[in-house]
């Protein structure tokens, strides 16, 4: 399969203009600004079938159009380079080796909106990538790919590199806002959404980086040739990154729809050692760990992993052999979730330390009779009640762990110890 | 104003485009629960109490924060709705010390009103509280206890919203989230203790009332704050007959549902101190307690014989005391000048946002009433230091400790042939006075005050006067009495209602129909003032 999103990964510096603009870059750009209505390209990304890569899926093309246009006030284009989902590290490879593909796809998508204004929103601990953004932008400044009068038209544009301070929530689409507003990283209340009333009150796009960077690929070659990847519902290709019990683990791109076990035991060469597979967690630490022989009919698209019970979510692709206490795989999420609460709302800011302190009882050997249930409650009290997502996120991994390793929580209750080892 | 059709609860209500379901229910008289919400505030949202189902809508709503469409369903009771409450308590609760006993907000907590209207169960958390600081001190007034704290940011959202003076911020993350002030900061706006009112539990609590009295023992009653001319509504809260403190009174056409903290306090000095309860007449010697008939009679000759005569009335006094007086100074003397209290000072911006730059709650009620002559009160001060009366009537103020030079009033008091004061203390000015007569303090009385902007608002006695002490009007009434104008015992409501026979602008007015919100005055009379 031809790359789209890893096609200069591997190239000696891959995250220099020169040799970024000696694979075709900028060519896009340059088209879209050179002949493109904001319209056409809008239809045009419609037409490819492209969905957001930060985890919710949703059209890229329909999200841009939601954006009025008979609105006074600047509009944003922000670019969400904050990637912190536990198990994901897709963007940090393109973050690090393919930056001016992010910022062409920053810089198409900003068009689209006719943001005149564009931010780069990266996650603080990516201290190396963010310096090679930031360079990266500097060098399209100095080749006229960004600023005034780009390409001699009346287009202006300026992208602004801001780097993160550390918190898992800025990745969710409103506490990015908040954080770039300079106020605390908390999730906004919706209604309004960013479309209307995003970054200091105007209208926002917020747009994943692997979803931006399939953006030159696919103004380059057309959208049906994008769409012609995939499946019906879920087109082109997608990043996954793969780490854990696994023996080759990395970042794949794959076509949308290839079989998940294929995946794992071909491509990346199955589990580690010689041992079981025990679970898979496929999209991102926030998404239910799925079973073996739950993942044997599962491909690797929104819809079938959706069909399985969990989310493709981030591609962030987390593998358990035999040897995985699950009871501390679930402890070592909430305990996540816990620490990155950011206590805005009290379903999420008082149950996520709740659920952590159960599960460490019970890992622990002071396990009760009624914890698992307990812990179940608690979960379905956060789930859906909270500001943002990340009350659903936290709610999941420990109710679907329970689920299906029941008789191993059971065990750890009534042995009162860790039954898996360690 | 679109009429928009809702459904609550299965009831049919109109109400307007643009409500939020909160704000739409609570005009049907149906309360959702809520915390961070506060109709003066921005939408925080992070309480989760008021979440309700809304037809159609797959996830429940929190109410604070969905505007109301033609023909929304919206169920407040159903057992979603029911099951979420109890667990967002459940939620609030779990690393709350519960320490109600030792707990200045018990009686008024909404976590113990909510508990016992939805929650009551039994707490399922054995695994260890959370500890936050306990009596941090925040500013002069407030003090916190975040381990009490719901993190609901009313207290945050006053001072960036109403003061604007960003003292308060949530810093940290997740359970460990807590309210405090910006590096360097202090809350000392002088609107601070309002984020005690508004604090809905036991976090934020009022360092001057706390551990004074359980609330559930207050009795409460409206009036209006004696501290400035705004006028701002309260609740004066009382205990074995002393007042405890000021609560503030929601009136959207004054106050809002905020206090200023000087005026919160202010009953300290007012109604504190020992008390004056014997009339005295001076001596050779000095002041020695009277009768009151003795001293009546000495106040009644006394004046008569010391023409011009000036009288100055506290601007704490009410419309119909000021109109007493100015009838009785009028009967009494001739020559005579009358004026009420009357100073001013500069604001800030901040105190601006409630605070009028007098202290005297109802200076523009006693100049309708007539207390009023020579351009103001500083004018006659300058008369009186200049020597031009003979005579003079002080009610309810200290001359000599207000003055910007007190030695020259003492010296134009002493140079009176006769002098009356009547007040509830010892003050310098008293200690001059040929007769002092034992009165009663704003907390003690009921009648009118206007506002500077010409609204008359009802004040109501919370506490009864000591034994021996005297009502203003009743001394005006018995002054009037002995110069043969006979008003019988008139209650505050009957000298109203002749003072809205005589007083053009007060004509309309009904003194039943100023009711806990007050009504305007004639526009002609706000003319005349603002002129």
């Amino acid at each position: 399969m031809e790359k789209i999103l890893l096609r200069n990964i591997g190239i000696a510096d891959s995250h220099t203009l020169d040799t970024y603009r000696s694979r075709g870059g900028y060519a896009s750009w340059q088209k879209v600004v050179g002949s493109m209505k904001p319209e056409q390209l809008i239809e045009e990304v419609k037409a490819s079938g492209l969905r957001g890569r930060g985890g919710a899926g949703f059209p890229t093309g329909m999200k841009w159009s939601f954006v009025p246009k008979d609105n006074p006030k600047p509009k944003y284009l922000v670019c969400n380079a904050d990637e912190s989902e536990p198990g994901t590290f897709k963007d940090r490879l393109l973050i690090e080796e393919d930056p001016h593909a992010i910022i062409e796809g920053t810089l198409i998508g900003a068009y689209a909106i006719q943001s005149h204004t564009a931010f780069i929103y990266v996650r603080g601990e990516l201290a190396f990538g963010a310096t090679r953004l930031e360079r990266a932008v500097e060098e399209a400044y100095q080749a006229g790919y960004i600023g005034k009068n780009i390409f001699g038209s009346s287009y202006d544009l300026d992208v602004i590199v801001h780097r993160g301070a550390g918190a898992y929530i800025c990745g969710e689409e409103t506490a990015l806002l908040s954080s770039l507003e300079g106020g605390r990283g908390w999730p906004k209340v919706k209604p309004p959404f960013p479309a209307t009333h995003g970054l200091f009150g105007c209208p926002t796009v917020v747009n994943n980086v692997e979803t931006l960077a399939a953006l030159p690929w696919i103004l380059d070659r057309g959208a049906a040739a994008y769409s012609a990847l995939g499946t019906e519902k879920s087109k082109g290709t997608k990043l996954f990154s793969v780490s854990g019990h696994i023996a080759r683990p990395g970042v794949y791109e794959l076509e949308m729809g290839y079989p998940f076990k294929k995946f794992l035991e071909e491509d990346c060469g199955g589990v580690s050692n010689g041992r079981k597979l025990k679970g898979v967690i496929p999209g991102g630490g926030s998404m239910p760990v799925l079973l073996p022989d739950e993942i044997d009919k599962v491909n690797l698209d929104y819809e079938s992993v959706q069909a399985a019970g969990s989310l493709l979510g981030s591609g962030g692709v987390i593998v358990m052999d035999e040897s995985t206490c699950m009871v501390r795989a679930a402890l070592n999420l909430a305990r996540f979730f816990a620490h990155e609460s950011c206590g805005q709302c009290s379903p999420c800011r008082e149950g996520c330390h709740w659920m952590e302190k159960i599960l460490h009882r019970i890992e622990y050997g002071q396990g009760e009779q009624g914890d698992l249930d307990l812990i179940l409650n608690i979960a379905g009290n956060i789930a859906g009640n909270t500001i943002c997502p990340f009350g659903d996120a936290a709610a999941w991994p420990p109710g679907a762990f329970i689920r299906k390793f029941r008789g191993e929580f059971e065990a750890h209750v009534a042995e009162k110890r860790c039954t898996v080892g360690h | 104003m679109d009429p928009v059709k809702i459904i609550i609860d299965g009831q049919e209500v109109t109400t307007t485009k643009g409500k939020t379901v909160i704000q739409a229910a609570a005009e049907v008289g149906v309360a959702i629960p809520h915390y961070c919400y506060h109709p003066k505030l921005s939408i925080a949202g992070n309480c989760r109490m008021c979440l309700v189902e809304i037809e159609k809508m797959p996830k429940l709503q929190i109410a604070c924060n969905t505007q109301v469409a033609e023909g929304m369903g919206i169920l407040t009771q159903s057992p979603k709705v029911l099951a979420v409450r109890k667990a967002v308590l459940e939620f609030l609760l779990i690393n709350h010390p519960v320490d109600c006993p030792i707990c200045d907000q018990a009686g008024e907590c909404w976590l113990q009103d909510y508990y016992m209207q939805h929650d009551r169960q039994e707490s399922r958390f054995e695994v260890g509280k959370v500890h936050d600081r306990k009596r941090t001190i925040f500013g002069p007034n407030v003090v916190f206890d975040g381990e009490r704290c719901i993190k609901c940011t009313r207290c945050v959202r006053f001072c960036q919203e109403i003061t604007k003076t960003d003292e308060l911020t949530v810093v940290n993350r997740s359970d460990h989230s807590t309210i405090d002030l910006f590096p360097g900061a202090t809350l000392d706006n002088p609107l601070s203790a309002n984020v005690v009112d508004i604090c809905p539990v036991g976090a934020l609590t009022d360092r001057d009332f706390r551990f004074k009295v359980r609330v559930w023992y207050l009795q409460k009653t409206p009036s209006i704050c004696p501290g400035c001319s705004t006028g701002c509504n309260i609740s004066a809260e009382t205990y074995q007959n002393r007042i405890a403190r000021f609560k503030p009174r929601v009136n959207e056409a004054v106050n809002s549902h905020w206090l200023c903290d000087e005026g919160r306090y202010c009953f300290h000095d007012l109604a504190g101190g020992a008390r004056l309860t014997t009339p005295m007449i001076r001596q050779e010697g000095g002041l020695v307690p009277a009768t009151w008939e003795a001293a009546l009679q000495a106040v009644f000759s006394g004046l008569g014989s010391a023409p011009p005569l000036a009288g100055i009335l506290s601007g704490r006094n009410t419309n119909e005391e000021a109109y007493l007086f100015a009838k009785l100074v009028k009967k009494i003397s001739a020559k005579h000048a009358l004026e009420v209290f009357y100073q001013e000072r500069e604001l800030t911006p901040v105190q601006k946002i409630l605070m009028s730059p007098d202290r005297s709650p109802n200076f523009r009620g006693a100049r309708d009433m007539g207390v009023s002559s020579n351009g103001g009160y500083e004018a006659l001060l300058a008369e009186l230091i200049a020597g031009s009366f003979v005579g003079a009537y002080v009610v309810g103020e200290d001359l000599i400790a207000t003055a910007a030079q007190p030695d020259k009033v003492r010296a134009a008091l002493q140079n009176l042939s006769f002098l009356v004061v009547q007040d509830t203390r010892i003050t310098e000015t008293s200690k001059l006075a040929h007769v002092v007569l034992p009165a009663t303090h704003f907390g003690e009385k009921e009648g009118t005050y206007t506002n500077r902007k010409g609204r008359v608002q009802k004040l109501n006695a919370a506490v009864i006067p000591p034994k021996g002490a005297r009502q203003d009007s009743e001394i005006f009434m018995q002054l009037l009495d002995l110069a043969g104008e006979r008003n019988g015992d008139a209650n505050p409501a009957e000298i109203f209602r002749s003072l809205a026979r005589e007083i053009a602008s007060y004509r309309e007015l009904d003194f039943e129909a100023i009711g806990d919100q007050g009504i305007e005055v004639g526009a002609a009379v706000a003319e005349r003032h603002d002129r």
